[in-house]
């Protein structure tokens, strides 16, 4: 079997005031592959994603990139090239307001990987353009609508070119017109262009037609794990069911 | 602080911060004290004098006629019976004359700090200073004068008369102690900051008299029909010139060139020319000479023709591009200053953030004055016990800047650190998961937004630090208000003045708003990107 392009073993972490959040989570995602996280709300998904993006320190367990350790246990790599292989997309999209869309995308680029600033430009319009904006490159992110302003986001987080783009429900702050135009724009990154995905989402629609492989948390557990039939098959996980019943 | 015979900047301005001056150098007092003996056992006087060519003589021209003071028709002038005399005793010396200004309560630190040589500006031989400084022999001799309402002439002949009435004074002055020994109970003593504010009290009737030195009584009151001098003086008291303890040489060099002017009628023609002559003068052995005329300045009034008022404009327009300079160096300074420390503050190592709030608890709980004095008087102190005197004795502008800037930055932290942390936590993830570092987040990210939402409140300061670069005054910095009140005294037209500085402050603080308000939009503007690299 290959070196998975992500690899997070046994992760612990819990918060002073709620306790235990993740409670030995083990999640691997193989290259090309698009790998859907699911759960009730506060069932730990979030939590896991943001350890998964390093932004977060686990207790305990480990976070491999491609083989490569990103965090063992609360020790968490400072090494640029190590974070850079994951892009995160979030529930809102962050964008950085004194900036164009083109900026937004530009900044990273120029700033973290060190290309000039047209090499940058050029790359930037060239993400813009996979998340159908590039016409949006010169608006202010207060002059764009939600679904825009994500698919922005979206395309900065693209622009570092990481190995895993890990979405944080991307359209839950998005009615269901935008949610569809930004559910559009990932699973046409998924299915063509072959971009290692995470997302945490609700949408079901889009784990039966994007997702090769989906975790089911519950109450900081993975309960279920598998392709994506399992969400066909009833009577795996009592939970499951619950939760597909009410989704 | 002894008696201060001489109007001091305070009091007629009713600038508060100005007036706090009077307690600064007794909160000092002890530790510049200490300071000076290390700085006056460090040389001696008279031969770096001789070694420079050059007498610096201490006075504050802010001070009034007839001392020394701004020409009232050509206000870049300093003039007055003690300009004078400081240039004859120079020219007696061997030296040339170099005037050193500070505000009158500073002189006697300016003298310790070796700022300057001597001093010459109405400084009264008393016990009190004798103990801190040494005195030459004197150059003029006063005596005590009371000022009635003309009305009230026949009633108030005498001091007895006045039994039971108010009686205003110049703060801290002599005519206070003489007031005591008469008498008179201290809640009839009202002090006031300025030299022209007891007469003005005296015509409003708040007072019933009015106590000076007996020429001021006749240089402010003397043209004034409707007041009256009482003709009995009283208390004799003298002038001498003042030079540190450890300057025995220079002592007795000054001495003896005054008693070559008192004998040679140098000093009686000087005299007669400010009108100052009596026949006291003589009990100091000082021989009248040849009979002079007093030259018109002497008398006391505004000039016949009107204030020459294109050329005070022009003297407040440079002091106003001084005032403009202090503000344009320092809050420049001040802002990135307070920026650097409010990061430090919130993301800095522990040690570093304490260090940092630390400094900016006390800097903005202490006085700017205090801060300045102790910069412009202790820094040299500090320099010649470390043996490095010229690195530490700093250009009084460059000490206004520092003061400024580093009181400000204070302010300025404060600022920063509210909008830094007013940037959500979000922006700091979005810019985390694309691998920028801290650093780099504050520098691309946090920063440019965070300078958009301190804007408003650093320009409100910048506006308020164009007028509390007045404080450097003090240390002799001639910038608008010190000039104002210096021109407004000397030509008795100290409203007029004051009002004219304004009108300068409103220009510099206009132009302050209209240079926020682009910075403004500039902040809120979209960063744009730099031009590709043609290929």
């Amino acid at each position: 079997m290959s070196t998975p392009a992500l690899e997070a073993r046994q992760l612990r972490k819990h918060w002073p005031q709620s306790g235990q959040v993740l409670d030995g989570c083990t999640v691997r995602v193989e290259r090309r592959t698009v790998h859907a996280l699911i759960g009730a709300s506060g069932s730990g998904k979030s939590t896991l994603l943001r350890c998964l993006g390093l932004l977060e320190r686990p207790d305990a367990g480990s976070i491999l990139f491609e083989g490569v350790t990103a965090a063992d246990g609360p020790v968490v790599s400072n090494d640029p090239r190590v974070r850079r292989c994951v892009g995160m997309v979030f529930q809102e999209p962050n964008l950085f307001p004194h900036l164009t869309a083109l900026g937004n995308v530009w900044l990273a680029p120029h700033r973290v990987l060190g290309l000039d600033p047209g090499e940058a430009r050029e790359r930037a319009r060239m993400t813009l353009d996979r998340v159908h904006a590039l016409h949006l490159a010169d608006r202010r992110p207060d002059e764009l609508s939600g679904g825009e302003r994500q698919r922005v986001a979206i395309a900065r987080a693209l622009a570092m070119e990481p190995t895993v783009l890990l979405c944080d429900e991307p359209t839950s702050a998005l009615d269901p017109m935008l949610t569809r135009e930004v559910m559009a724009v990932l699973r046409e990154l998924a299915l063509d262009a072959g971009t290692n995905m995470v997302v945490v989402t609700h949408d079901m629609d889009f784990v039966a037609a994007a997702a090769d492989s989906v975790d089911f948390l519950h109450a900081g557990r993975i309960r279920v794990s598998g392709s994506t039939d399992v969400l066909g098959t009833r009577g795996l996980d009592a939970e499951l069911d619950r939760f597909l019943q009410r989704s | 602080m002894g008696a201060a015979s001489r109007p001091t900047s305070g009091g007629c301005s009713g600038y508060p911060a100005i007036d706090s001056i009077n307690r600064v150098p007794s909160v000092l007092a002890a530790f510049l004290a200490l300071a000076a003996t290390t700085v006056a056992a460090a040389n001696d006087g008279l031969a770096s004098m001789r070694a420079a060519g050059v007498m610096r003589w201490g006075c504050d021209i802010s001070g009034g006629a007839p001392f020394a003071f701004p020409d009232p028709s050509d206000p870049d002038r300093v003039i007055g019976f003690e300009v004078e005399i400081a240039e004859d005793l120079a020219r007696r010396l061997g030296v040339r004359a170099e005037r050193y200004s500070a505000d009158w309560l500073a002189l006697i630190d300016g003298l310790e700090a070796q700022r300057c040589d001597l001093l010459i500006n109405g400084f009264e031989v008393t016990a009190d200073r004798a103990r801190v400084v040494a005195f030459s022999s004197p150059y003029f001799r006063y005596a005590q004068q009371l000022v009635v309402r003309a009305e009230d002439r026949d009633r108030f002949t005498s001091l007895a008369a006045l039994a039971g009435s108010p009686i205003a004074v110049l703060n801290g002055s002599a005519s206070i102690e003489s007031l005591r020994t008469a008498g008179v109970p201290r809640s009839l003593i009202v002090e006031y900051d300025d030299s022209l504010a007891p007469f003005t009290e005296t015509l409003l009737g708040r007072v019933d008299a009015c106590l000076q030195e007996s020429f001021i009584a006749r240089f402010f009151a003397g043209h004034d029909e409707r007041l009256a001098l009482v003709e009995q003086t009283f208390d004799p008291g003298e002038y001498g010139v003042v030079v540190r303890k450890s300057d025995g040489t220079l002592l007795a060099e000054v001495n003896a060139a005054l008693s070559a002017m008192r004998a040679d009628g140098t000093l009686g023609r000087i005299l007669q020319r400010w009108g100052l002559w009596n026949d006291a003068q003589r009990e100091l052995g000082t021989e009248r000479g040849p009979e002079v005329a007093a030259i018109p300045e002497a008398i006391g009034t505004p000039p016949a023709d009107g204030l020459p008022w294109s050329l005070i404009l022009w003297s407040l327009a440079r002091a106003a591009a001084m005032t403009a300079l202090l503000t344009v160096v320092s809050m420049p300074i001040a802002t990135f200053a307070g920026l650097w420390l409010a990061i430090a503050i919130l993301h800095g190592p522990k040690p570093l953030s304490r260090l940092c709030h630390g400094y900016v608890l006390v800097t903005r709980g202490t006085p700017l004055l205090v801060q300045i004095f102790l910069l412009y008087y202790s820094l040299p102190a500090l320099g010649t016990w470390l043996g490095v005197p010229e690195l530490l004795t700093w250009n009084k502008v460059v000490v206004g800047i520092v003061c400024l800037a580093a009181n400000y930055a204070a302010y300025e932290a404060e600022i920063h650190r509210a909008a830094l942390q007013a940037i959500p936590r979000s922006q700091w993830d979005a810019a985390g998961a694309l691998g920028f570092t801290p650093r780099q987040t504050l520098r691309f990210i946090v920063i440019p937004q965070s300078w958009r939402l301190s804007l408003p409140a650093i320009i409100n300061d910048l506006n308020s630090l164009i007028k509390d670069s007045s404080l450097v005054s003090m240390i002799g910095v001639q910038e608008l208000l010190a000039v104002a009140l210096g021109i407004g005294k000397a030509s008795f037209a100290v409203p007029s003045m004051l009002v004219a500085a304004a009108a300068f402050y409103l220009v510099l603080s206009l132009l302050a708003d209209w240079f926020g308000h682009s910075l403004e939009r500039r902040a809120r503007a979209v960063q744009a990107l730099p031009e590709p690299i043609p290929r």
